[in-house]
């Protein structure tokens, strides 16, 4: 509904990520193989040179010490056949023979001796035309023959030369052979890490597909989907974790709005039917006295209304944050002590035994009104929920970094259908004729306060303590 | 007294018109920032009742328009807010006051009434208060009934002394935890009942003549005759 996976594999990140990474991975093989390939024909042509080079002082050698009859022709010759032999016979497919060589020997007044394959003239012209200088090796072409030779001259002191020639078909096919193995590695690389990494780029982007699915799922029917638990933990899995810590959080929130929402809705309900029905009573009413006290008991209702709806929203707003802090330091043991004035007379009535236990001057910064209202709240439930004739403690005392206000009584404690859920609202107990927002409220505040609110069960009582970062004393 | 009344939802305006009627003021209503400005400009009203969520204007810039015309008149701003905006503050220490609604009326009357007092000028602080046989002393906190000494506690003549600044006018059970307790709370329970019912059965001690009435729905009145 919100997302369609691609049709076409090749729009996919999968594909995109994989072909890079192929590219970037082509280029680096091809650079490292070139390199090796450089290395590898200076390598081969250094070593031919060296041959050629050794060879022909040879057969200088040969030659100057073989005394100038007729038999040193055919003894040159001989060892110069004898050179030829030393290379491996290599022949390419079409029986050529990969390793000519020739030798040619001339000196004044003397026929050219000459060993190698024919036509001769070609390589005479062809060594004519190239101006070799002793002990270097150079490449030249011969005519009629398609890989070029590598020629080195020896000049001897009674003027004679003696040239020895390589064909570099033999190097230039071994260095072809070479580049032909590396293409045939190095496709097969590639393509296999193409594979790879198209494979594996897919199998992660799955995942991420996976949560794109819940989430559209998410949007269309309710919050209860989530994403398996992950194996691993990279990068992706927190992604899946942060996903369904979110959704707990939404979820959670949308519960509490429709428990909000029902509670409302319930609480409005049942005031608003009988502030009606009171006021229908009074119109039906024949004397004033009788519709003088429905009309009273419809305002008596609708300011209950008007308190619920108020602290409702005073919740909401604290829930989101927005409440707004007149923070100023306050003596948290006075306030107690002018709310403790204000409820005493209340307590009384209800048999209650009130003991304070206040330490002095407990500073906190906090906004009296907020407070004043959390700790009113404390009071109220004090007074409603105790049975008559209790003993009630109230205790304010600086401990440490925290001011701690602690309210214990010896009543019945927390009902348990309430206790691990005091602080939600609309919670109350069977028996509370409230509307569960006091305990809530009272959290808000606090929370919103930096401070935090217990509520525990001792023997025989329920116990509250609230503790506030307490403000920081300057120095008298 | 000449009162302009700017709210723009009609049933309160309505309401607001003839409970202050009622009260004995001459009332102008305003359902916009337009005409509020237009009749306030004629300067003849003693204060202003000033709704803030005004369909055209917000309703401090429309107190910011009036003061830069001169109109110093004092303003009850009726805000729909619970919880008051900083400026709403600040103009309560500037003379002007604020409620939020819902309210009740006798609430809104004695705020009014509190803010055209403080914009005459400065009465004498009175040293004793009188209604009917009580006599309050405000210098030796001392109340007598008839010829008989009360015995109040500190609180209790607090208490006494706020009826009976108020005689003959009913006042809420906010209004006396915010002038007694000074605390803007509004407690669950029936604090403010008990503390009324310990001073009754030391003021109205013969039932025969009693002071402090309770009106069900509203809150106490001290009748002075």
């Amino acid at each position: 509904m919100f997302s369609k996976a691609p049709k076409d594999s090749r729009s996919t990140a999968a594909w995109r990520i994989a072909l890079w990474t192929t590219v970037a991975f082509a280029l680096s093989a091809a650079l490292a193989f070139y390199i090796v390939y450089l290395a590898a024909s200076h390598e081969l042509w250094a070593r031919s040179d060296a041959w050629l080079s050794g060879e022909v002082e040879v057969l200088a050698e040969v030659s100057r010490s073989t005394p100038r009859d007729h038999l040193d022709d055919r003894m040159v010759e001989e060892v110069a056949e004898l050179v030829t032999r030393e290379l491996p016979d290599e022949r390419n497919s079409k029986g050529l023979r990969l390793n000519s060589v020739f030798f040619l020997q001339t000196a004044p007044a003397h026929q050219p001796l000459w060993v190698g394959p024919e036509p001769k003239q070609a390589f005479f012209s062809a060594i004519e035309q190239a101006d070799l200088s002793p002990r270097a090796p150079e490449t030249v072409s011969v005519e009629g023959w398609k890989a070029p030779f590598r020629v080195v001259v020896h000049t001897g002191e009674n003027g004679s030369r003696t040239f020895l020639g390589l064909s570099a078909h033999g190097a230039i096919h071994q260095l072809h052979r070479m580049i032909y193995r590396f293409l045939l590695v190095w496709l097969g690389m590639v393509l296999l890490g193409f594979v790879i990494s198209y494979q594996s780029a897919r199998r992660t982007l799955m995942r991420v597909e996976e949560i794109t699915e819940t989430a559209a799922r998410i949007g269309s029917h309710d919050l209860s989907s989530r994403l398996p638990a992950p194996r691993s933990h990279d990068e992706i899995s927190r992604l899946a974790e942060t996903f369904n810590h979110m959704l707990d959080r939404i979820q959670a929130s949308v519960d509490q709005l429709r428990t909000v929402t029902d509670g409302i809705a319930h609480d409005l309900k049942s005031p608003v039917t009988s502030i009606r029905g009171t006021l229908e009573v009074a119109l039906s009413e024949q004397t004033e006295d009788g519709w003088r006290e429905n009309v009273a008991e419809a305002i008596e209702g609708l300011d209950r209304l008007a308190q619920l709806l108020n602290t409702t929203l005073d919740l909401a707003e604290a829930e989101a944050g927005a409440l707004r802090l007149e923070r100023e330091p306050i003596d948290l043991s006075g306030l107690v002590r002018r709310l403790l004035d204000l409820y005493q007379p209340a307590m009384l009535e209800r048999h209650h035994h009130l003991q304070a236990d206040l330490e002095e001057r407990v500073m906190v910064d906090a906004d009296s009104t907020l407070l004043n209202r959390a700790v009113g709240n404390l009071l109220d439930n004090e007074l409603a929920h105790l049975p008559e004739g209790c003993r009630i403690l109230v205790e304010v005392s600086r401990n440490q970094a925290a001011a701690e206000l602690v309210i214990s009584d010896n009543g019945p404690g927390f009902p348990p259908e309430v206790s691990h859920q005091a602080f939600k609202r609309f919670v109350k107990g069977k028996q509370s004729a409230g509307h569960g927002l006091g305990l809530p409220l009272v959290e808000a505040v606090v929370q919103a306060h930096g401070g935090r609110v217990r509520i525990s069960d001792q023997r025989g009582g329920a116990r509250i303590t609230v503790s506030l970062p307490a403000a920081v004393l300057e120095p008298a | 007294m000449r009162l302009l009344v700017v709210e723009d939802d009609l049933p309160i305006q309505e309401f607001l018109e003839r409970a202050l009627s009622e009260a004995g003021y001459r009332v102008d209503v305003a359902a916009n920032a337009a005409r509020a400005e237009a009749l306030a400009l004629e300067g003849v009203h003693d204060a202003f009742i000033l709704d803030l969520g005004l369909p055209d204007m917000d309703g401090l810039d429309l107190i910011a328009r009036c003061r830069a015309h001169g109109n110093s008149a004092p303003v009850l701003i009726l805000s729909a807010r619970r919880s008051v905006d900083e400026r709403v503050r600040g103009l309560e220490q500037g003379g002007d006051d604020y409620l939020t609604k819902p309210f009740a009326l006798a609430e809104l009357l004695a705020r009014l009434r509190n803010l055209l007092r403080r914009a005459q000028p400065a009465q004498r602080e009175s040293v004793s208060l009188h209604a009917g046989d009580l006599r309050l002393d405000l210098i030796r906190r001392e109340a007598r009934r008839g010829d008989e000494v009360l015995q109040l506690t500190p609180q209790e003549f607090s208490l006494l002394e706020y009826l009976c600044r108020n005689a003959d006018r009913v006042v809420t059970r906010t209004m006396i935890l915010d002038h007694v307790w000074r605390m803007r709370i509004d407690p669950a329970t029936n604090v403010v009942d008990v503390h009324i019912y310990r001073l009754r059965s030391k003021v109205d001690r013969e039932p025969s003549r009693p002071l402090i009435h309770t009106i069900r729905g509203v809150g106490y009145v001290l009748k002075s005759a």
